[in-house]
């Protein structure tokens, strides 16, 4: 969800790395437990909250990912 | 544990389609702020996802979607989150009456029924706004410089309004605006967003035609309004667990590459190409609706039954039209991005190049719009003191806004020098309630015209440095002012404000003397054939087009010129006249004997000149008072209006 710079912690290259590994986890691990997780967040009432946070996490992760991918492939926004 | 009956089991071929779709869905979203999820609950539908499953799961993918696209183009500025913000709360209203009425119809009518309820939304809302859409981003891709918009008059009037106690400063409008506009518009797009699944139809042309926000910044803003939207109505299904996260994820997967690099987009096109691809897809889902409304007619029977192979081959046209919208707007997406960036590299190429040594053979159009301040006519400072000298600049500073549809950002100066200061407090606060209700006075006079008007009250202790940090601050295209004549050792001693600003400022200074009207009956363009007097050309030029006014180019000789000199003048002059009459402006050149400002100033009166532009060689400090400045000696003889252009 970040533009890469070179002042925060560590290279665009690394961090799309690092988000990447994290995001394919997270999405391998909803392939994993694709039914105890679709059973959890499909119960409804209180458990509403379960759908809107792994939305969150997975948007926070992903979108970083997506970012710096962009980025390392030199298409940045114009200056 | 099982699967619930309403979640279908998924296989690679169906989470290949749905990355693909979701990725050019998030592309079209991270451009237009909205627009790219309609084909994905038909999408997921064709795929055996029960409806109510595809919309709360498409739902579930469009916040965060709009939340990391949000994040992305704030970065560039463009996000006006307040404004999303509260356009949101009040679609959250309008989602909920629009899903009532949908229930509604769906009680009354059935299946049938509610599908032409949504369909003729679509041909209805989409035709009339969608195709006015196209026209303005066809009626914009032909000015001259397009990325300037200008404010609607529909906005203008509503930036005008004042309401007590409903009023709310919202940057992307650098205005102040009542709510009591915005809700009912975010009411609309909620509407919208229950019916169509896409509210940014209605929310991004609301905010740029009736707000007032340049086209960029309503389709980012229209991301936070889809963020809070799509926030409540996921909780909302999720309450009832029909969210099929999954489905939701994957979407997201690709639609987060996609939305990412829309965003990018938008920091290389033009204003238009955001209405384009808005209009575009648009016009197109509306024929992909229209398509089918036969189908549904036919099912309530009000018209006679189609032939039985018949249903199903217009849903399937009309399913293919509607990816060919998505498709037509990613493809826009795509090749403005793809020219940008090669313009981009090409420009950065070009600028390592050495320049070229020799003199143009054409008229130079500045490339920035800040060196044709002309062509924008968005914001007009203006200095006032509340004497007699800056009310020429007020009277027609209201009367150009008026015409060209900008704002008028006013600024009234009381200078904090010791003199003031040491006379005590009370004067001080006497001039400051002086200065107040003078800029009171001229934004009732303003607003009266109908013209967005802010007023801006500076206690400092330099005047022209004052008006200068305005325009920056402002991002003026022009500044207005008028003028106190100092001559002689009282110039060089005191100096003067005027002339101060036009060595300072960012953009082009128009210096109106008290007495003078700007009438548009002639201009004196005056030139040496220096860049700034090329960039002067193409100021006069816009103005000339834009008041159908005649031009006389005036090239100056001085008896010490050498003959060289004085050839030159005359292609000078034989280039001006040919570009302005190349431009459609009445043109005559002339290239006098004499001191250059008298000789202009001759020229002017005999004329009968309402505006002398010039360009500004932009000299300050001692380089002015040893060089002196024509541009000044002319101010100082002529009694019409200056427009001094700058160059940076």
């Amino acid at each position: 969800m970040t533009d890469s710079t070179t002042t925060g912690a560590g290279k665009p290259l690394t961090r799309a790395v690092v988000y990447g590994l994290v995001s394919v986890a997270l999405y391998f691990m909803l392939y994993l437990f694709e039914d105890s997780i679709l059973a959890f967040t499909s119960r409804g009432r209180w458990y509403f909250i379960a759908p809107v946070v792994i939305a969150l996490v997975f948007s926070y992760v992903h979108g970083a990912f997506t970012g710096h991918f962009w980025d390392i492939l030199g298409i940045k926004a114009r200056k | 544990m099982e699967i619930a009956a309403n979640f279908i089991p998924l296989n690679a071929l169906d989470v290949t389609y749905l990355l693909v779709v979701g990725f050019i869905g998030g592309l079209v979203s991270g451009f237009i702020g909205s627009g790219g999820a309609f084909v994905l609950t038909p999408a997921m539908m064709s795929m055996g996802v029960p409806g109510i499953v595809a919309v709360a799961s498409n739902i579930c993918h469009k916040f965060p979607k709009a939340l990391v696209g949000a994040i992305k183009r704030a970065r560039y500025g463009q996000v006006d989150v307040k404004l999303g913000i509260v356009l949101g709360i009040s679609a959250e209203a309008g989602v909920i009456y629009g899903a009532h009425i949908q229930e509604d119809i769906h009680r009354r009518f059935g299946d049938a029924g509610s599908n032409l309820y949504v369909s003729l939304a679509f041909v209805i809302i989409l035709g009339i706004i969608g195709s006015y859409i196209l026209w303005d981003a066809m009626k914009t891709r032909d000015t001259a410089n397009d990325k300037e918009e200008k404010v609607a008059r529909l906005a203008r009037w509503v930036q005008s309004i004042h309401i007590p106690g409903t009023m709310v400063y919202f940057k992307s409008l650098n205005a102040r605006v009542s709510v009591l506009f915005t809700l009912p518009l975010g009411f609309a797009t909620g509407m919208l967003a229950a019916t169509i699944a896409v509210g940014g139809f209605i929310g991004v042309p609301a905010m740029h035609y009736v707000l007032g926000a340049p086209a960029l910044m309503a389709s980012a803003t229209e991301l936070v309004t889809a963020f809070v939207m799509g926030l409540g109505g996921t909780m909302k299904f999720s309450w009832s667990g029909l969210v099929d996260i999954r489905l939701a994820m994957i979407i997201l997967a690709g639609s987060l590459f996609g939305i990412q690099l829309g965003a990018i987009g938008t920091t290389y096109v033009k204003p238009h190409m955001i209405k384009m691809v808005m209009g575009v897809i648009m016009v197109l889902v509306l024929v992909s609706r229209a398509i089918v409304i036969p189908v549904y007619l036919s099912e309530l029977e009000l018209i006679d039954k189609l032939a039985p192979h018949l249903p199903g081959a217009l849903k399937n046209i009309s399913f293919v039209v509607l990816i060919a919208a998505l498709a037509s707007g990613a493809a826009i997406v795509f090749s403005a991005l793809w020219r940008g960036i090669s313009l981009q590299r090409r420009e950065a190429a070009f600028a390592g190049a050495p320049s070229a040594a020799f003199a143009p053979s054409t008229v130079t159009t500045p490339i920035s719009p800040q060196l044709s301040p002309l062509g924008r006519f968005e914001r007009f400072l203006v200095a006032t003191d509340g004497s007699e000298y800056s009310a020429g600049a007020v009277r027609e500073a209201i009367n150009m806004a008026q015409k060209c549809g900008a704002r008028l950002h006013i600024i009234s100066i009381v200078a904090g020098d010791a003199e003031i200061e040491s006379m005590g407090q009370p004067l001080l606060k006497k001039e400051l309630d002086t200065a107040q209700a003078h800029l009171e006075t001229v934004k009732a006079q303003a607003e009266a015209s109908g013209i967005a008007c802010e007023t801006h009250l500076v206690h400092g202790s330099n005047v022209h440095q004052e008006v200068v940090n305005e325009a920056e601050r402002t991002q003026a295209d022009l500044v207005i002012m008028g003028r106190r004549g100092r001559h002689g050792l009282a110039r060089l001693m005191v100096g003067d404000t005027t002339v101060k600003t036009i060595g300072h400022a960012p953009c082009g200074v128009l210096v109106i003397p008290r007495a003078a009207a700007l009438s548009g009956r002639h201009f004196v363009l005056a030139s040496d054939g220096s860049r700034y007097a090329d960039a002067a050309a193409v100021a006069a030029v816009n103005l000339a087009k834009y008041c159908h006014t005649p031009v006389t180019a005036v090239s100056v000789i001085m008896p010490s010129h050498s003959e060289e000199r004085r050839k030159e003048a005359h292609s000078i002059i034989k280039r001006l006249v040919a570009f302005l009459r190349k431009e459609g402006v009445t043109a005559e050149g002339e290239v006098p004997l004499g001191q250059p400002d008298e000789m202009i100033v001759q020229i002017a009166q005999k004329r009968q000149a309402d505006l002398i532009v010039m360009g500004s060689h932009g000299r300050t400090g001692l380089e002015r008072i040893l060089l002196g400045s024509t541009v000044e000696r002319v101010l100082n003889r002529t009694s019409c209006a200056v427009l001094v252009v700058k160059t940076s």
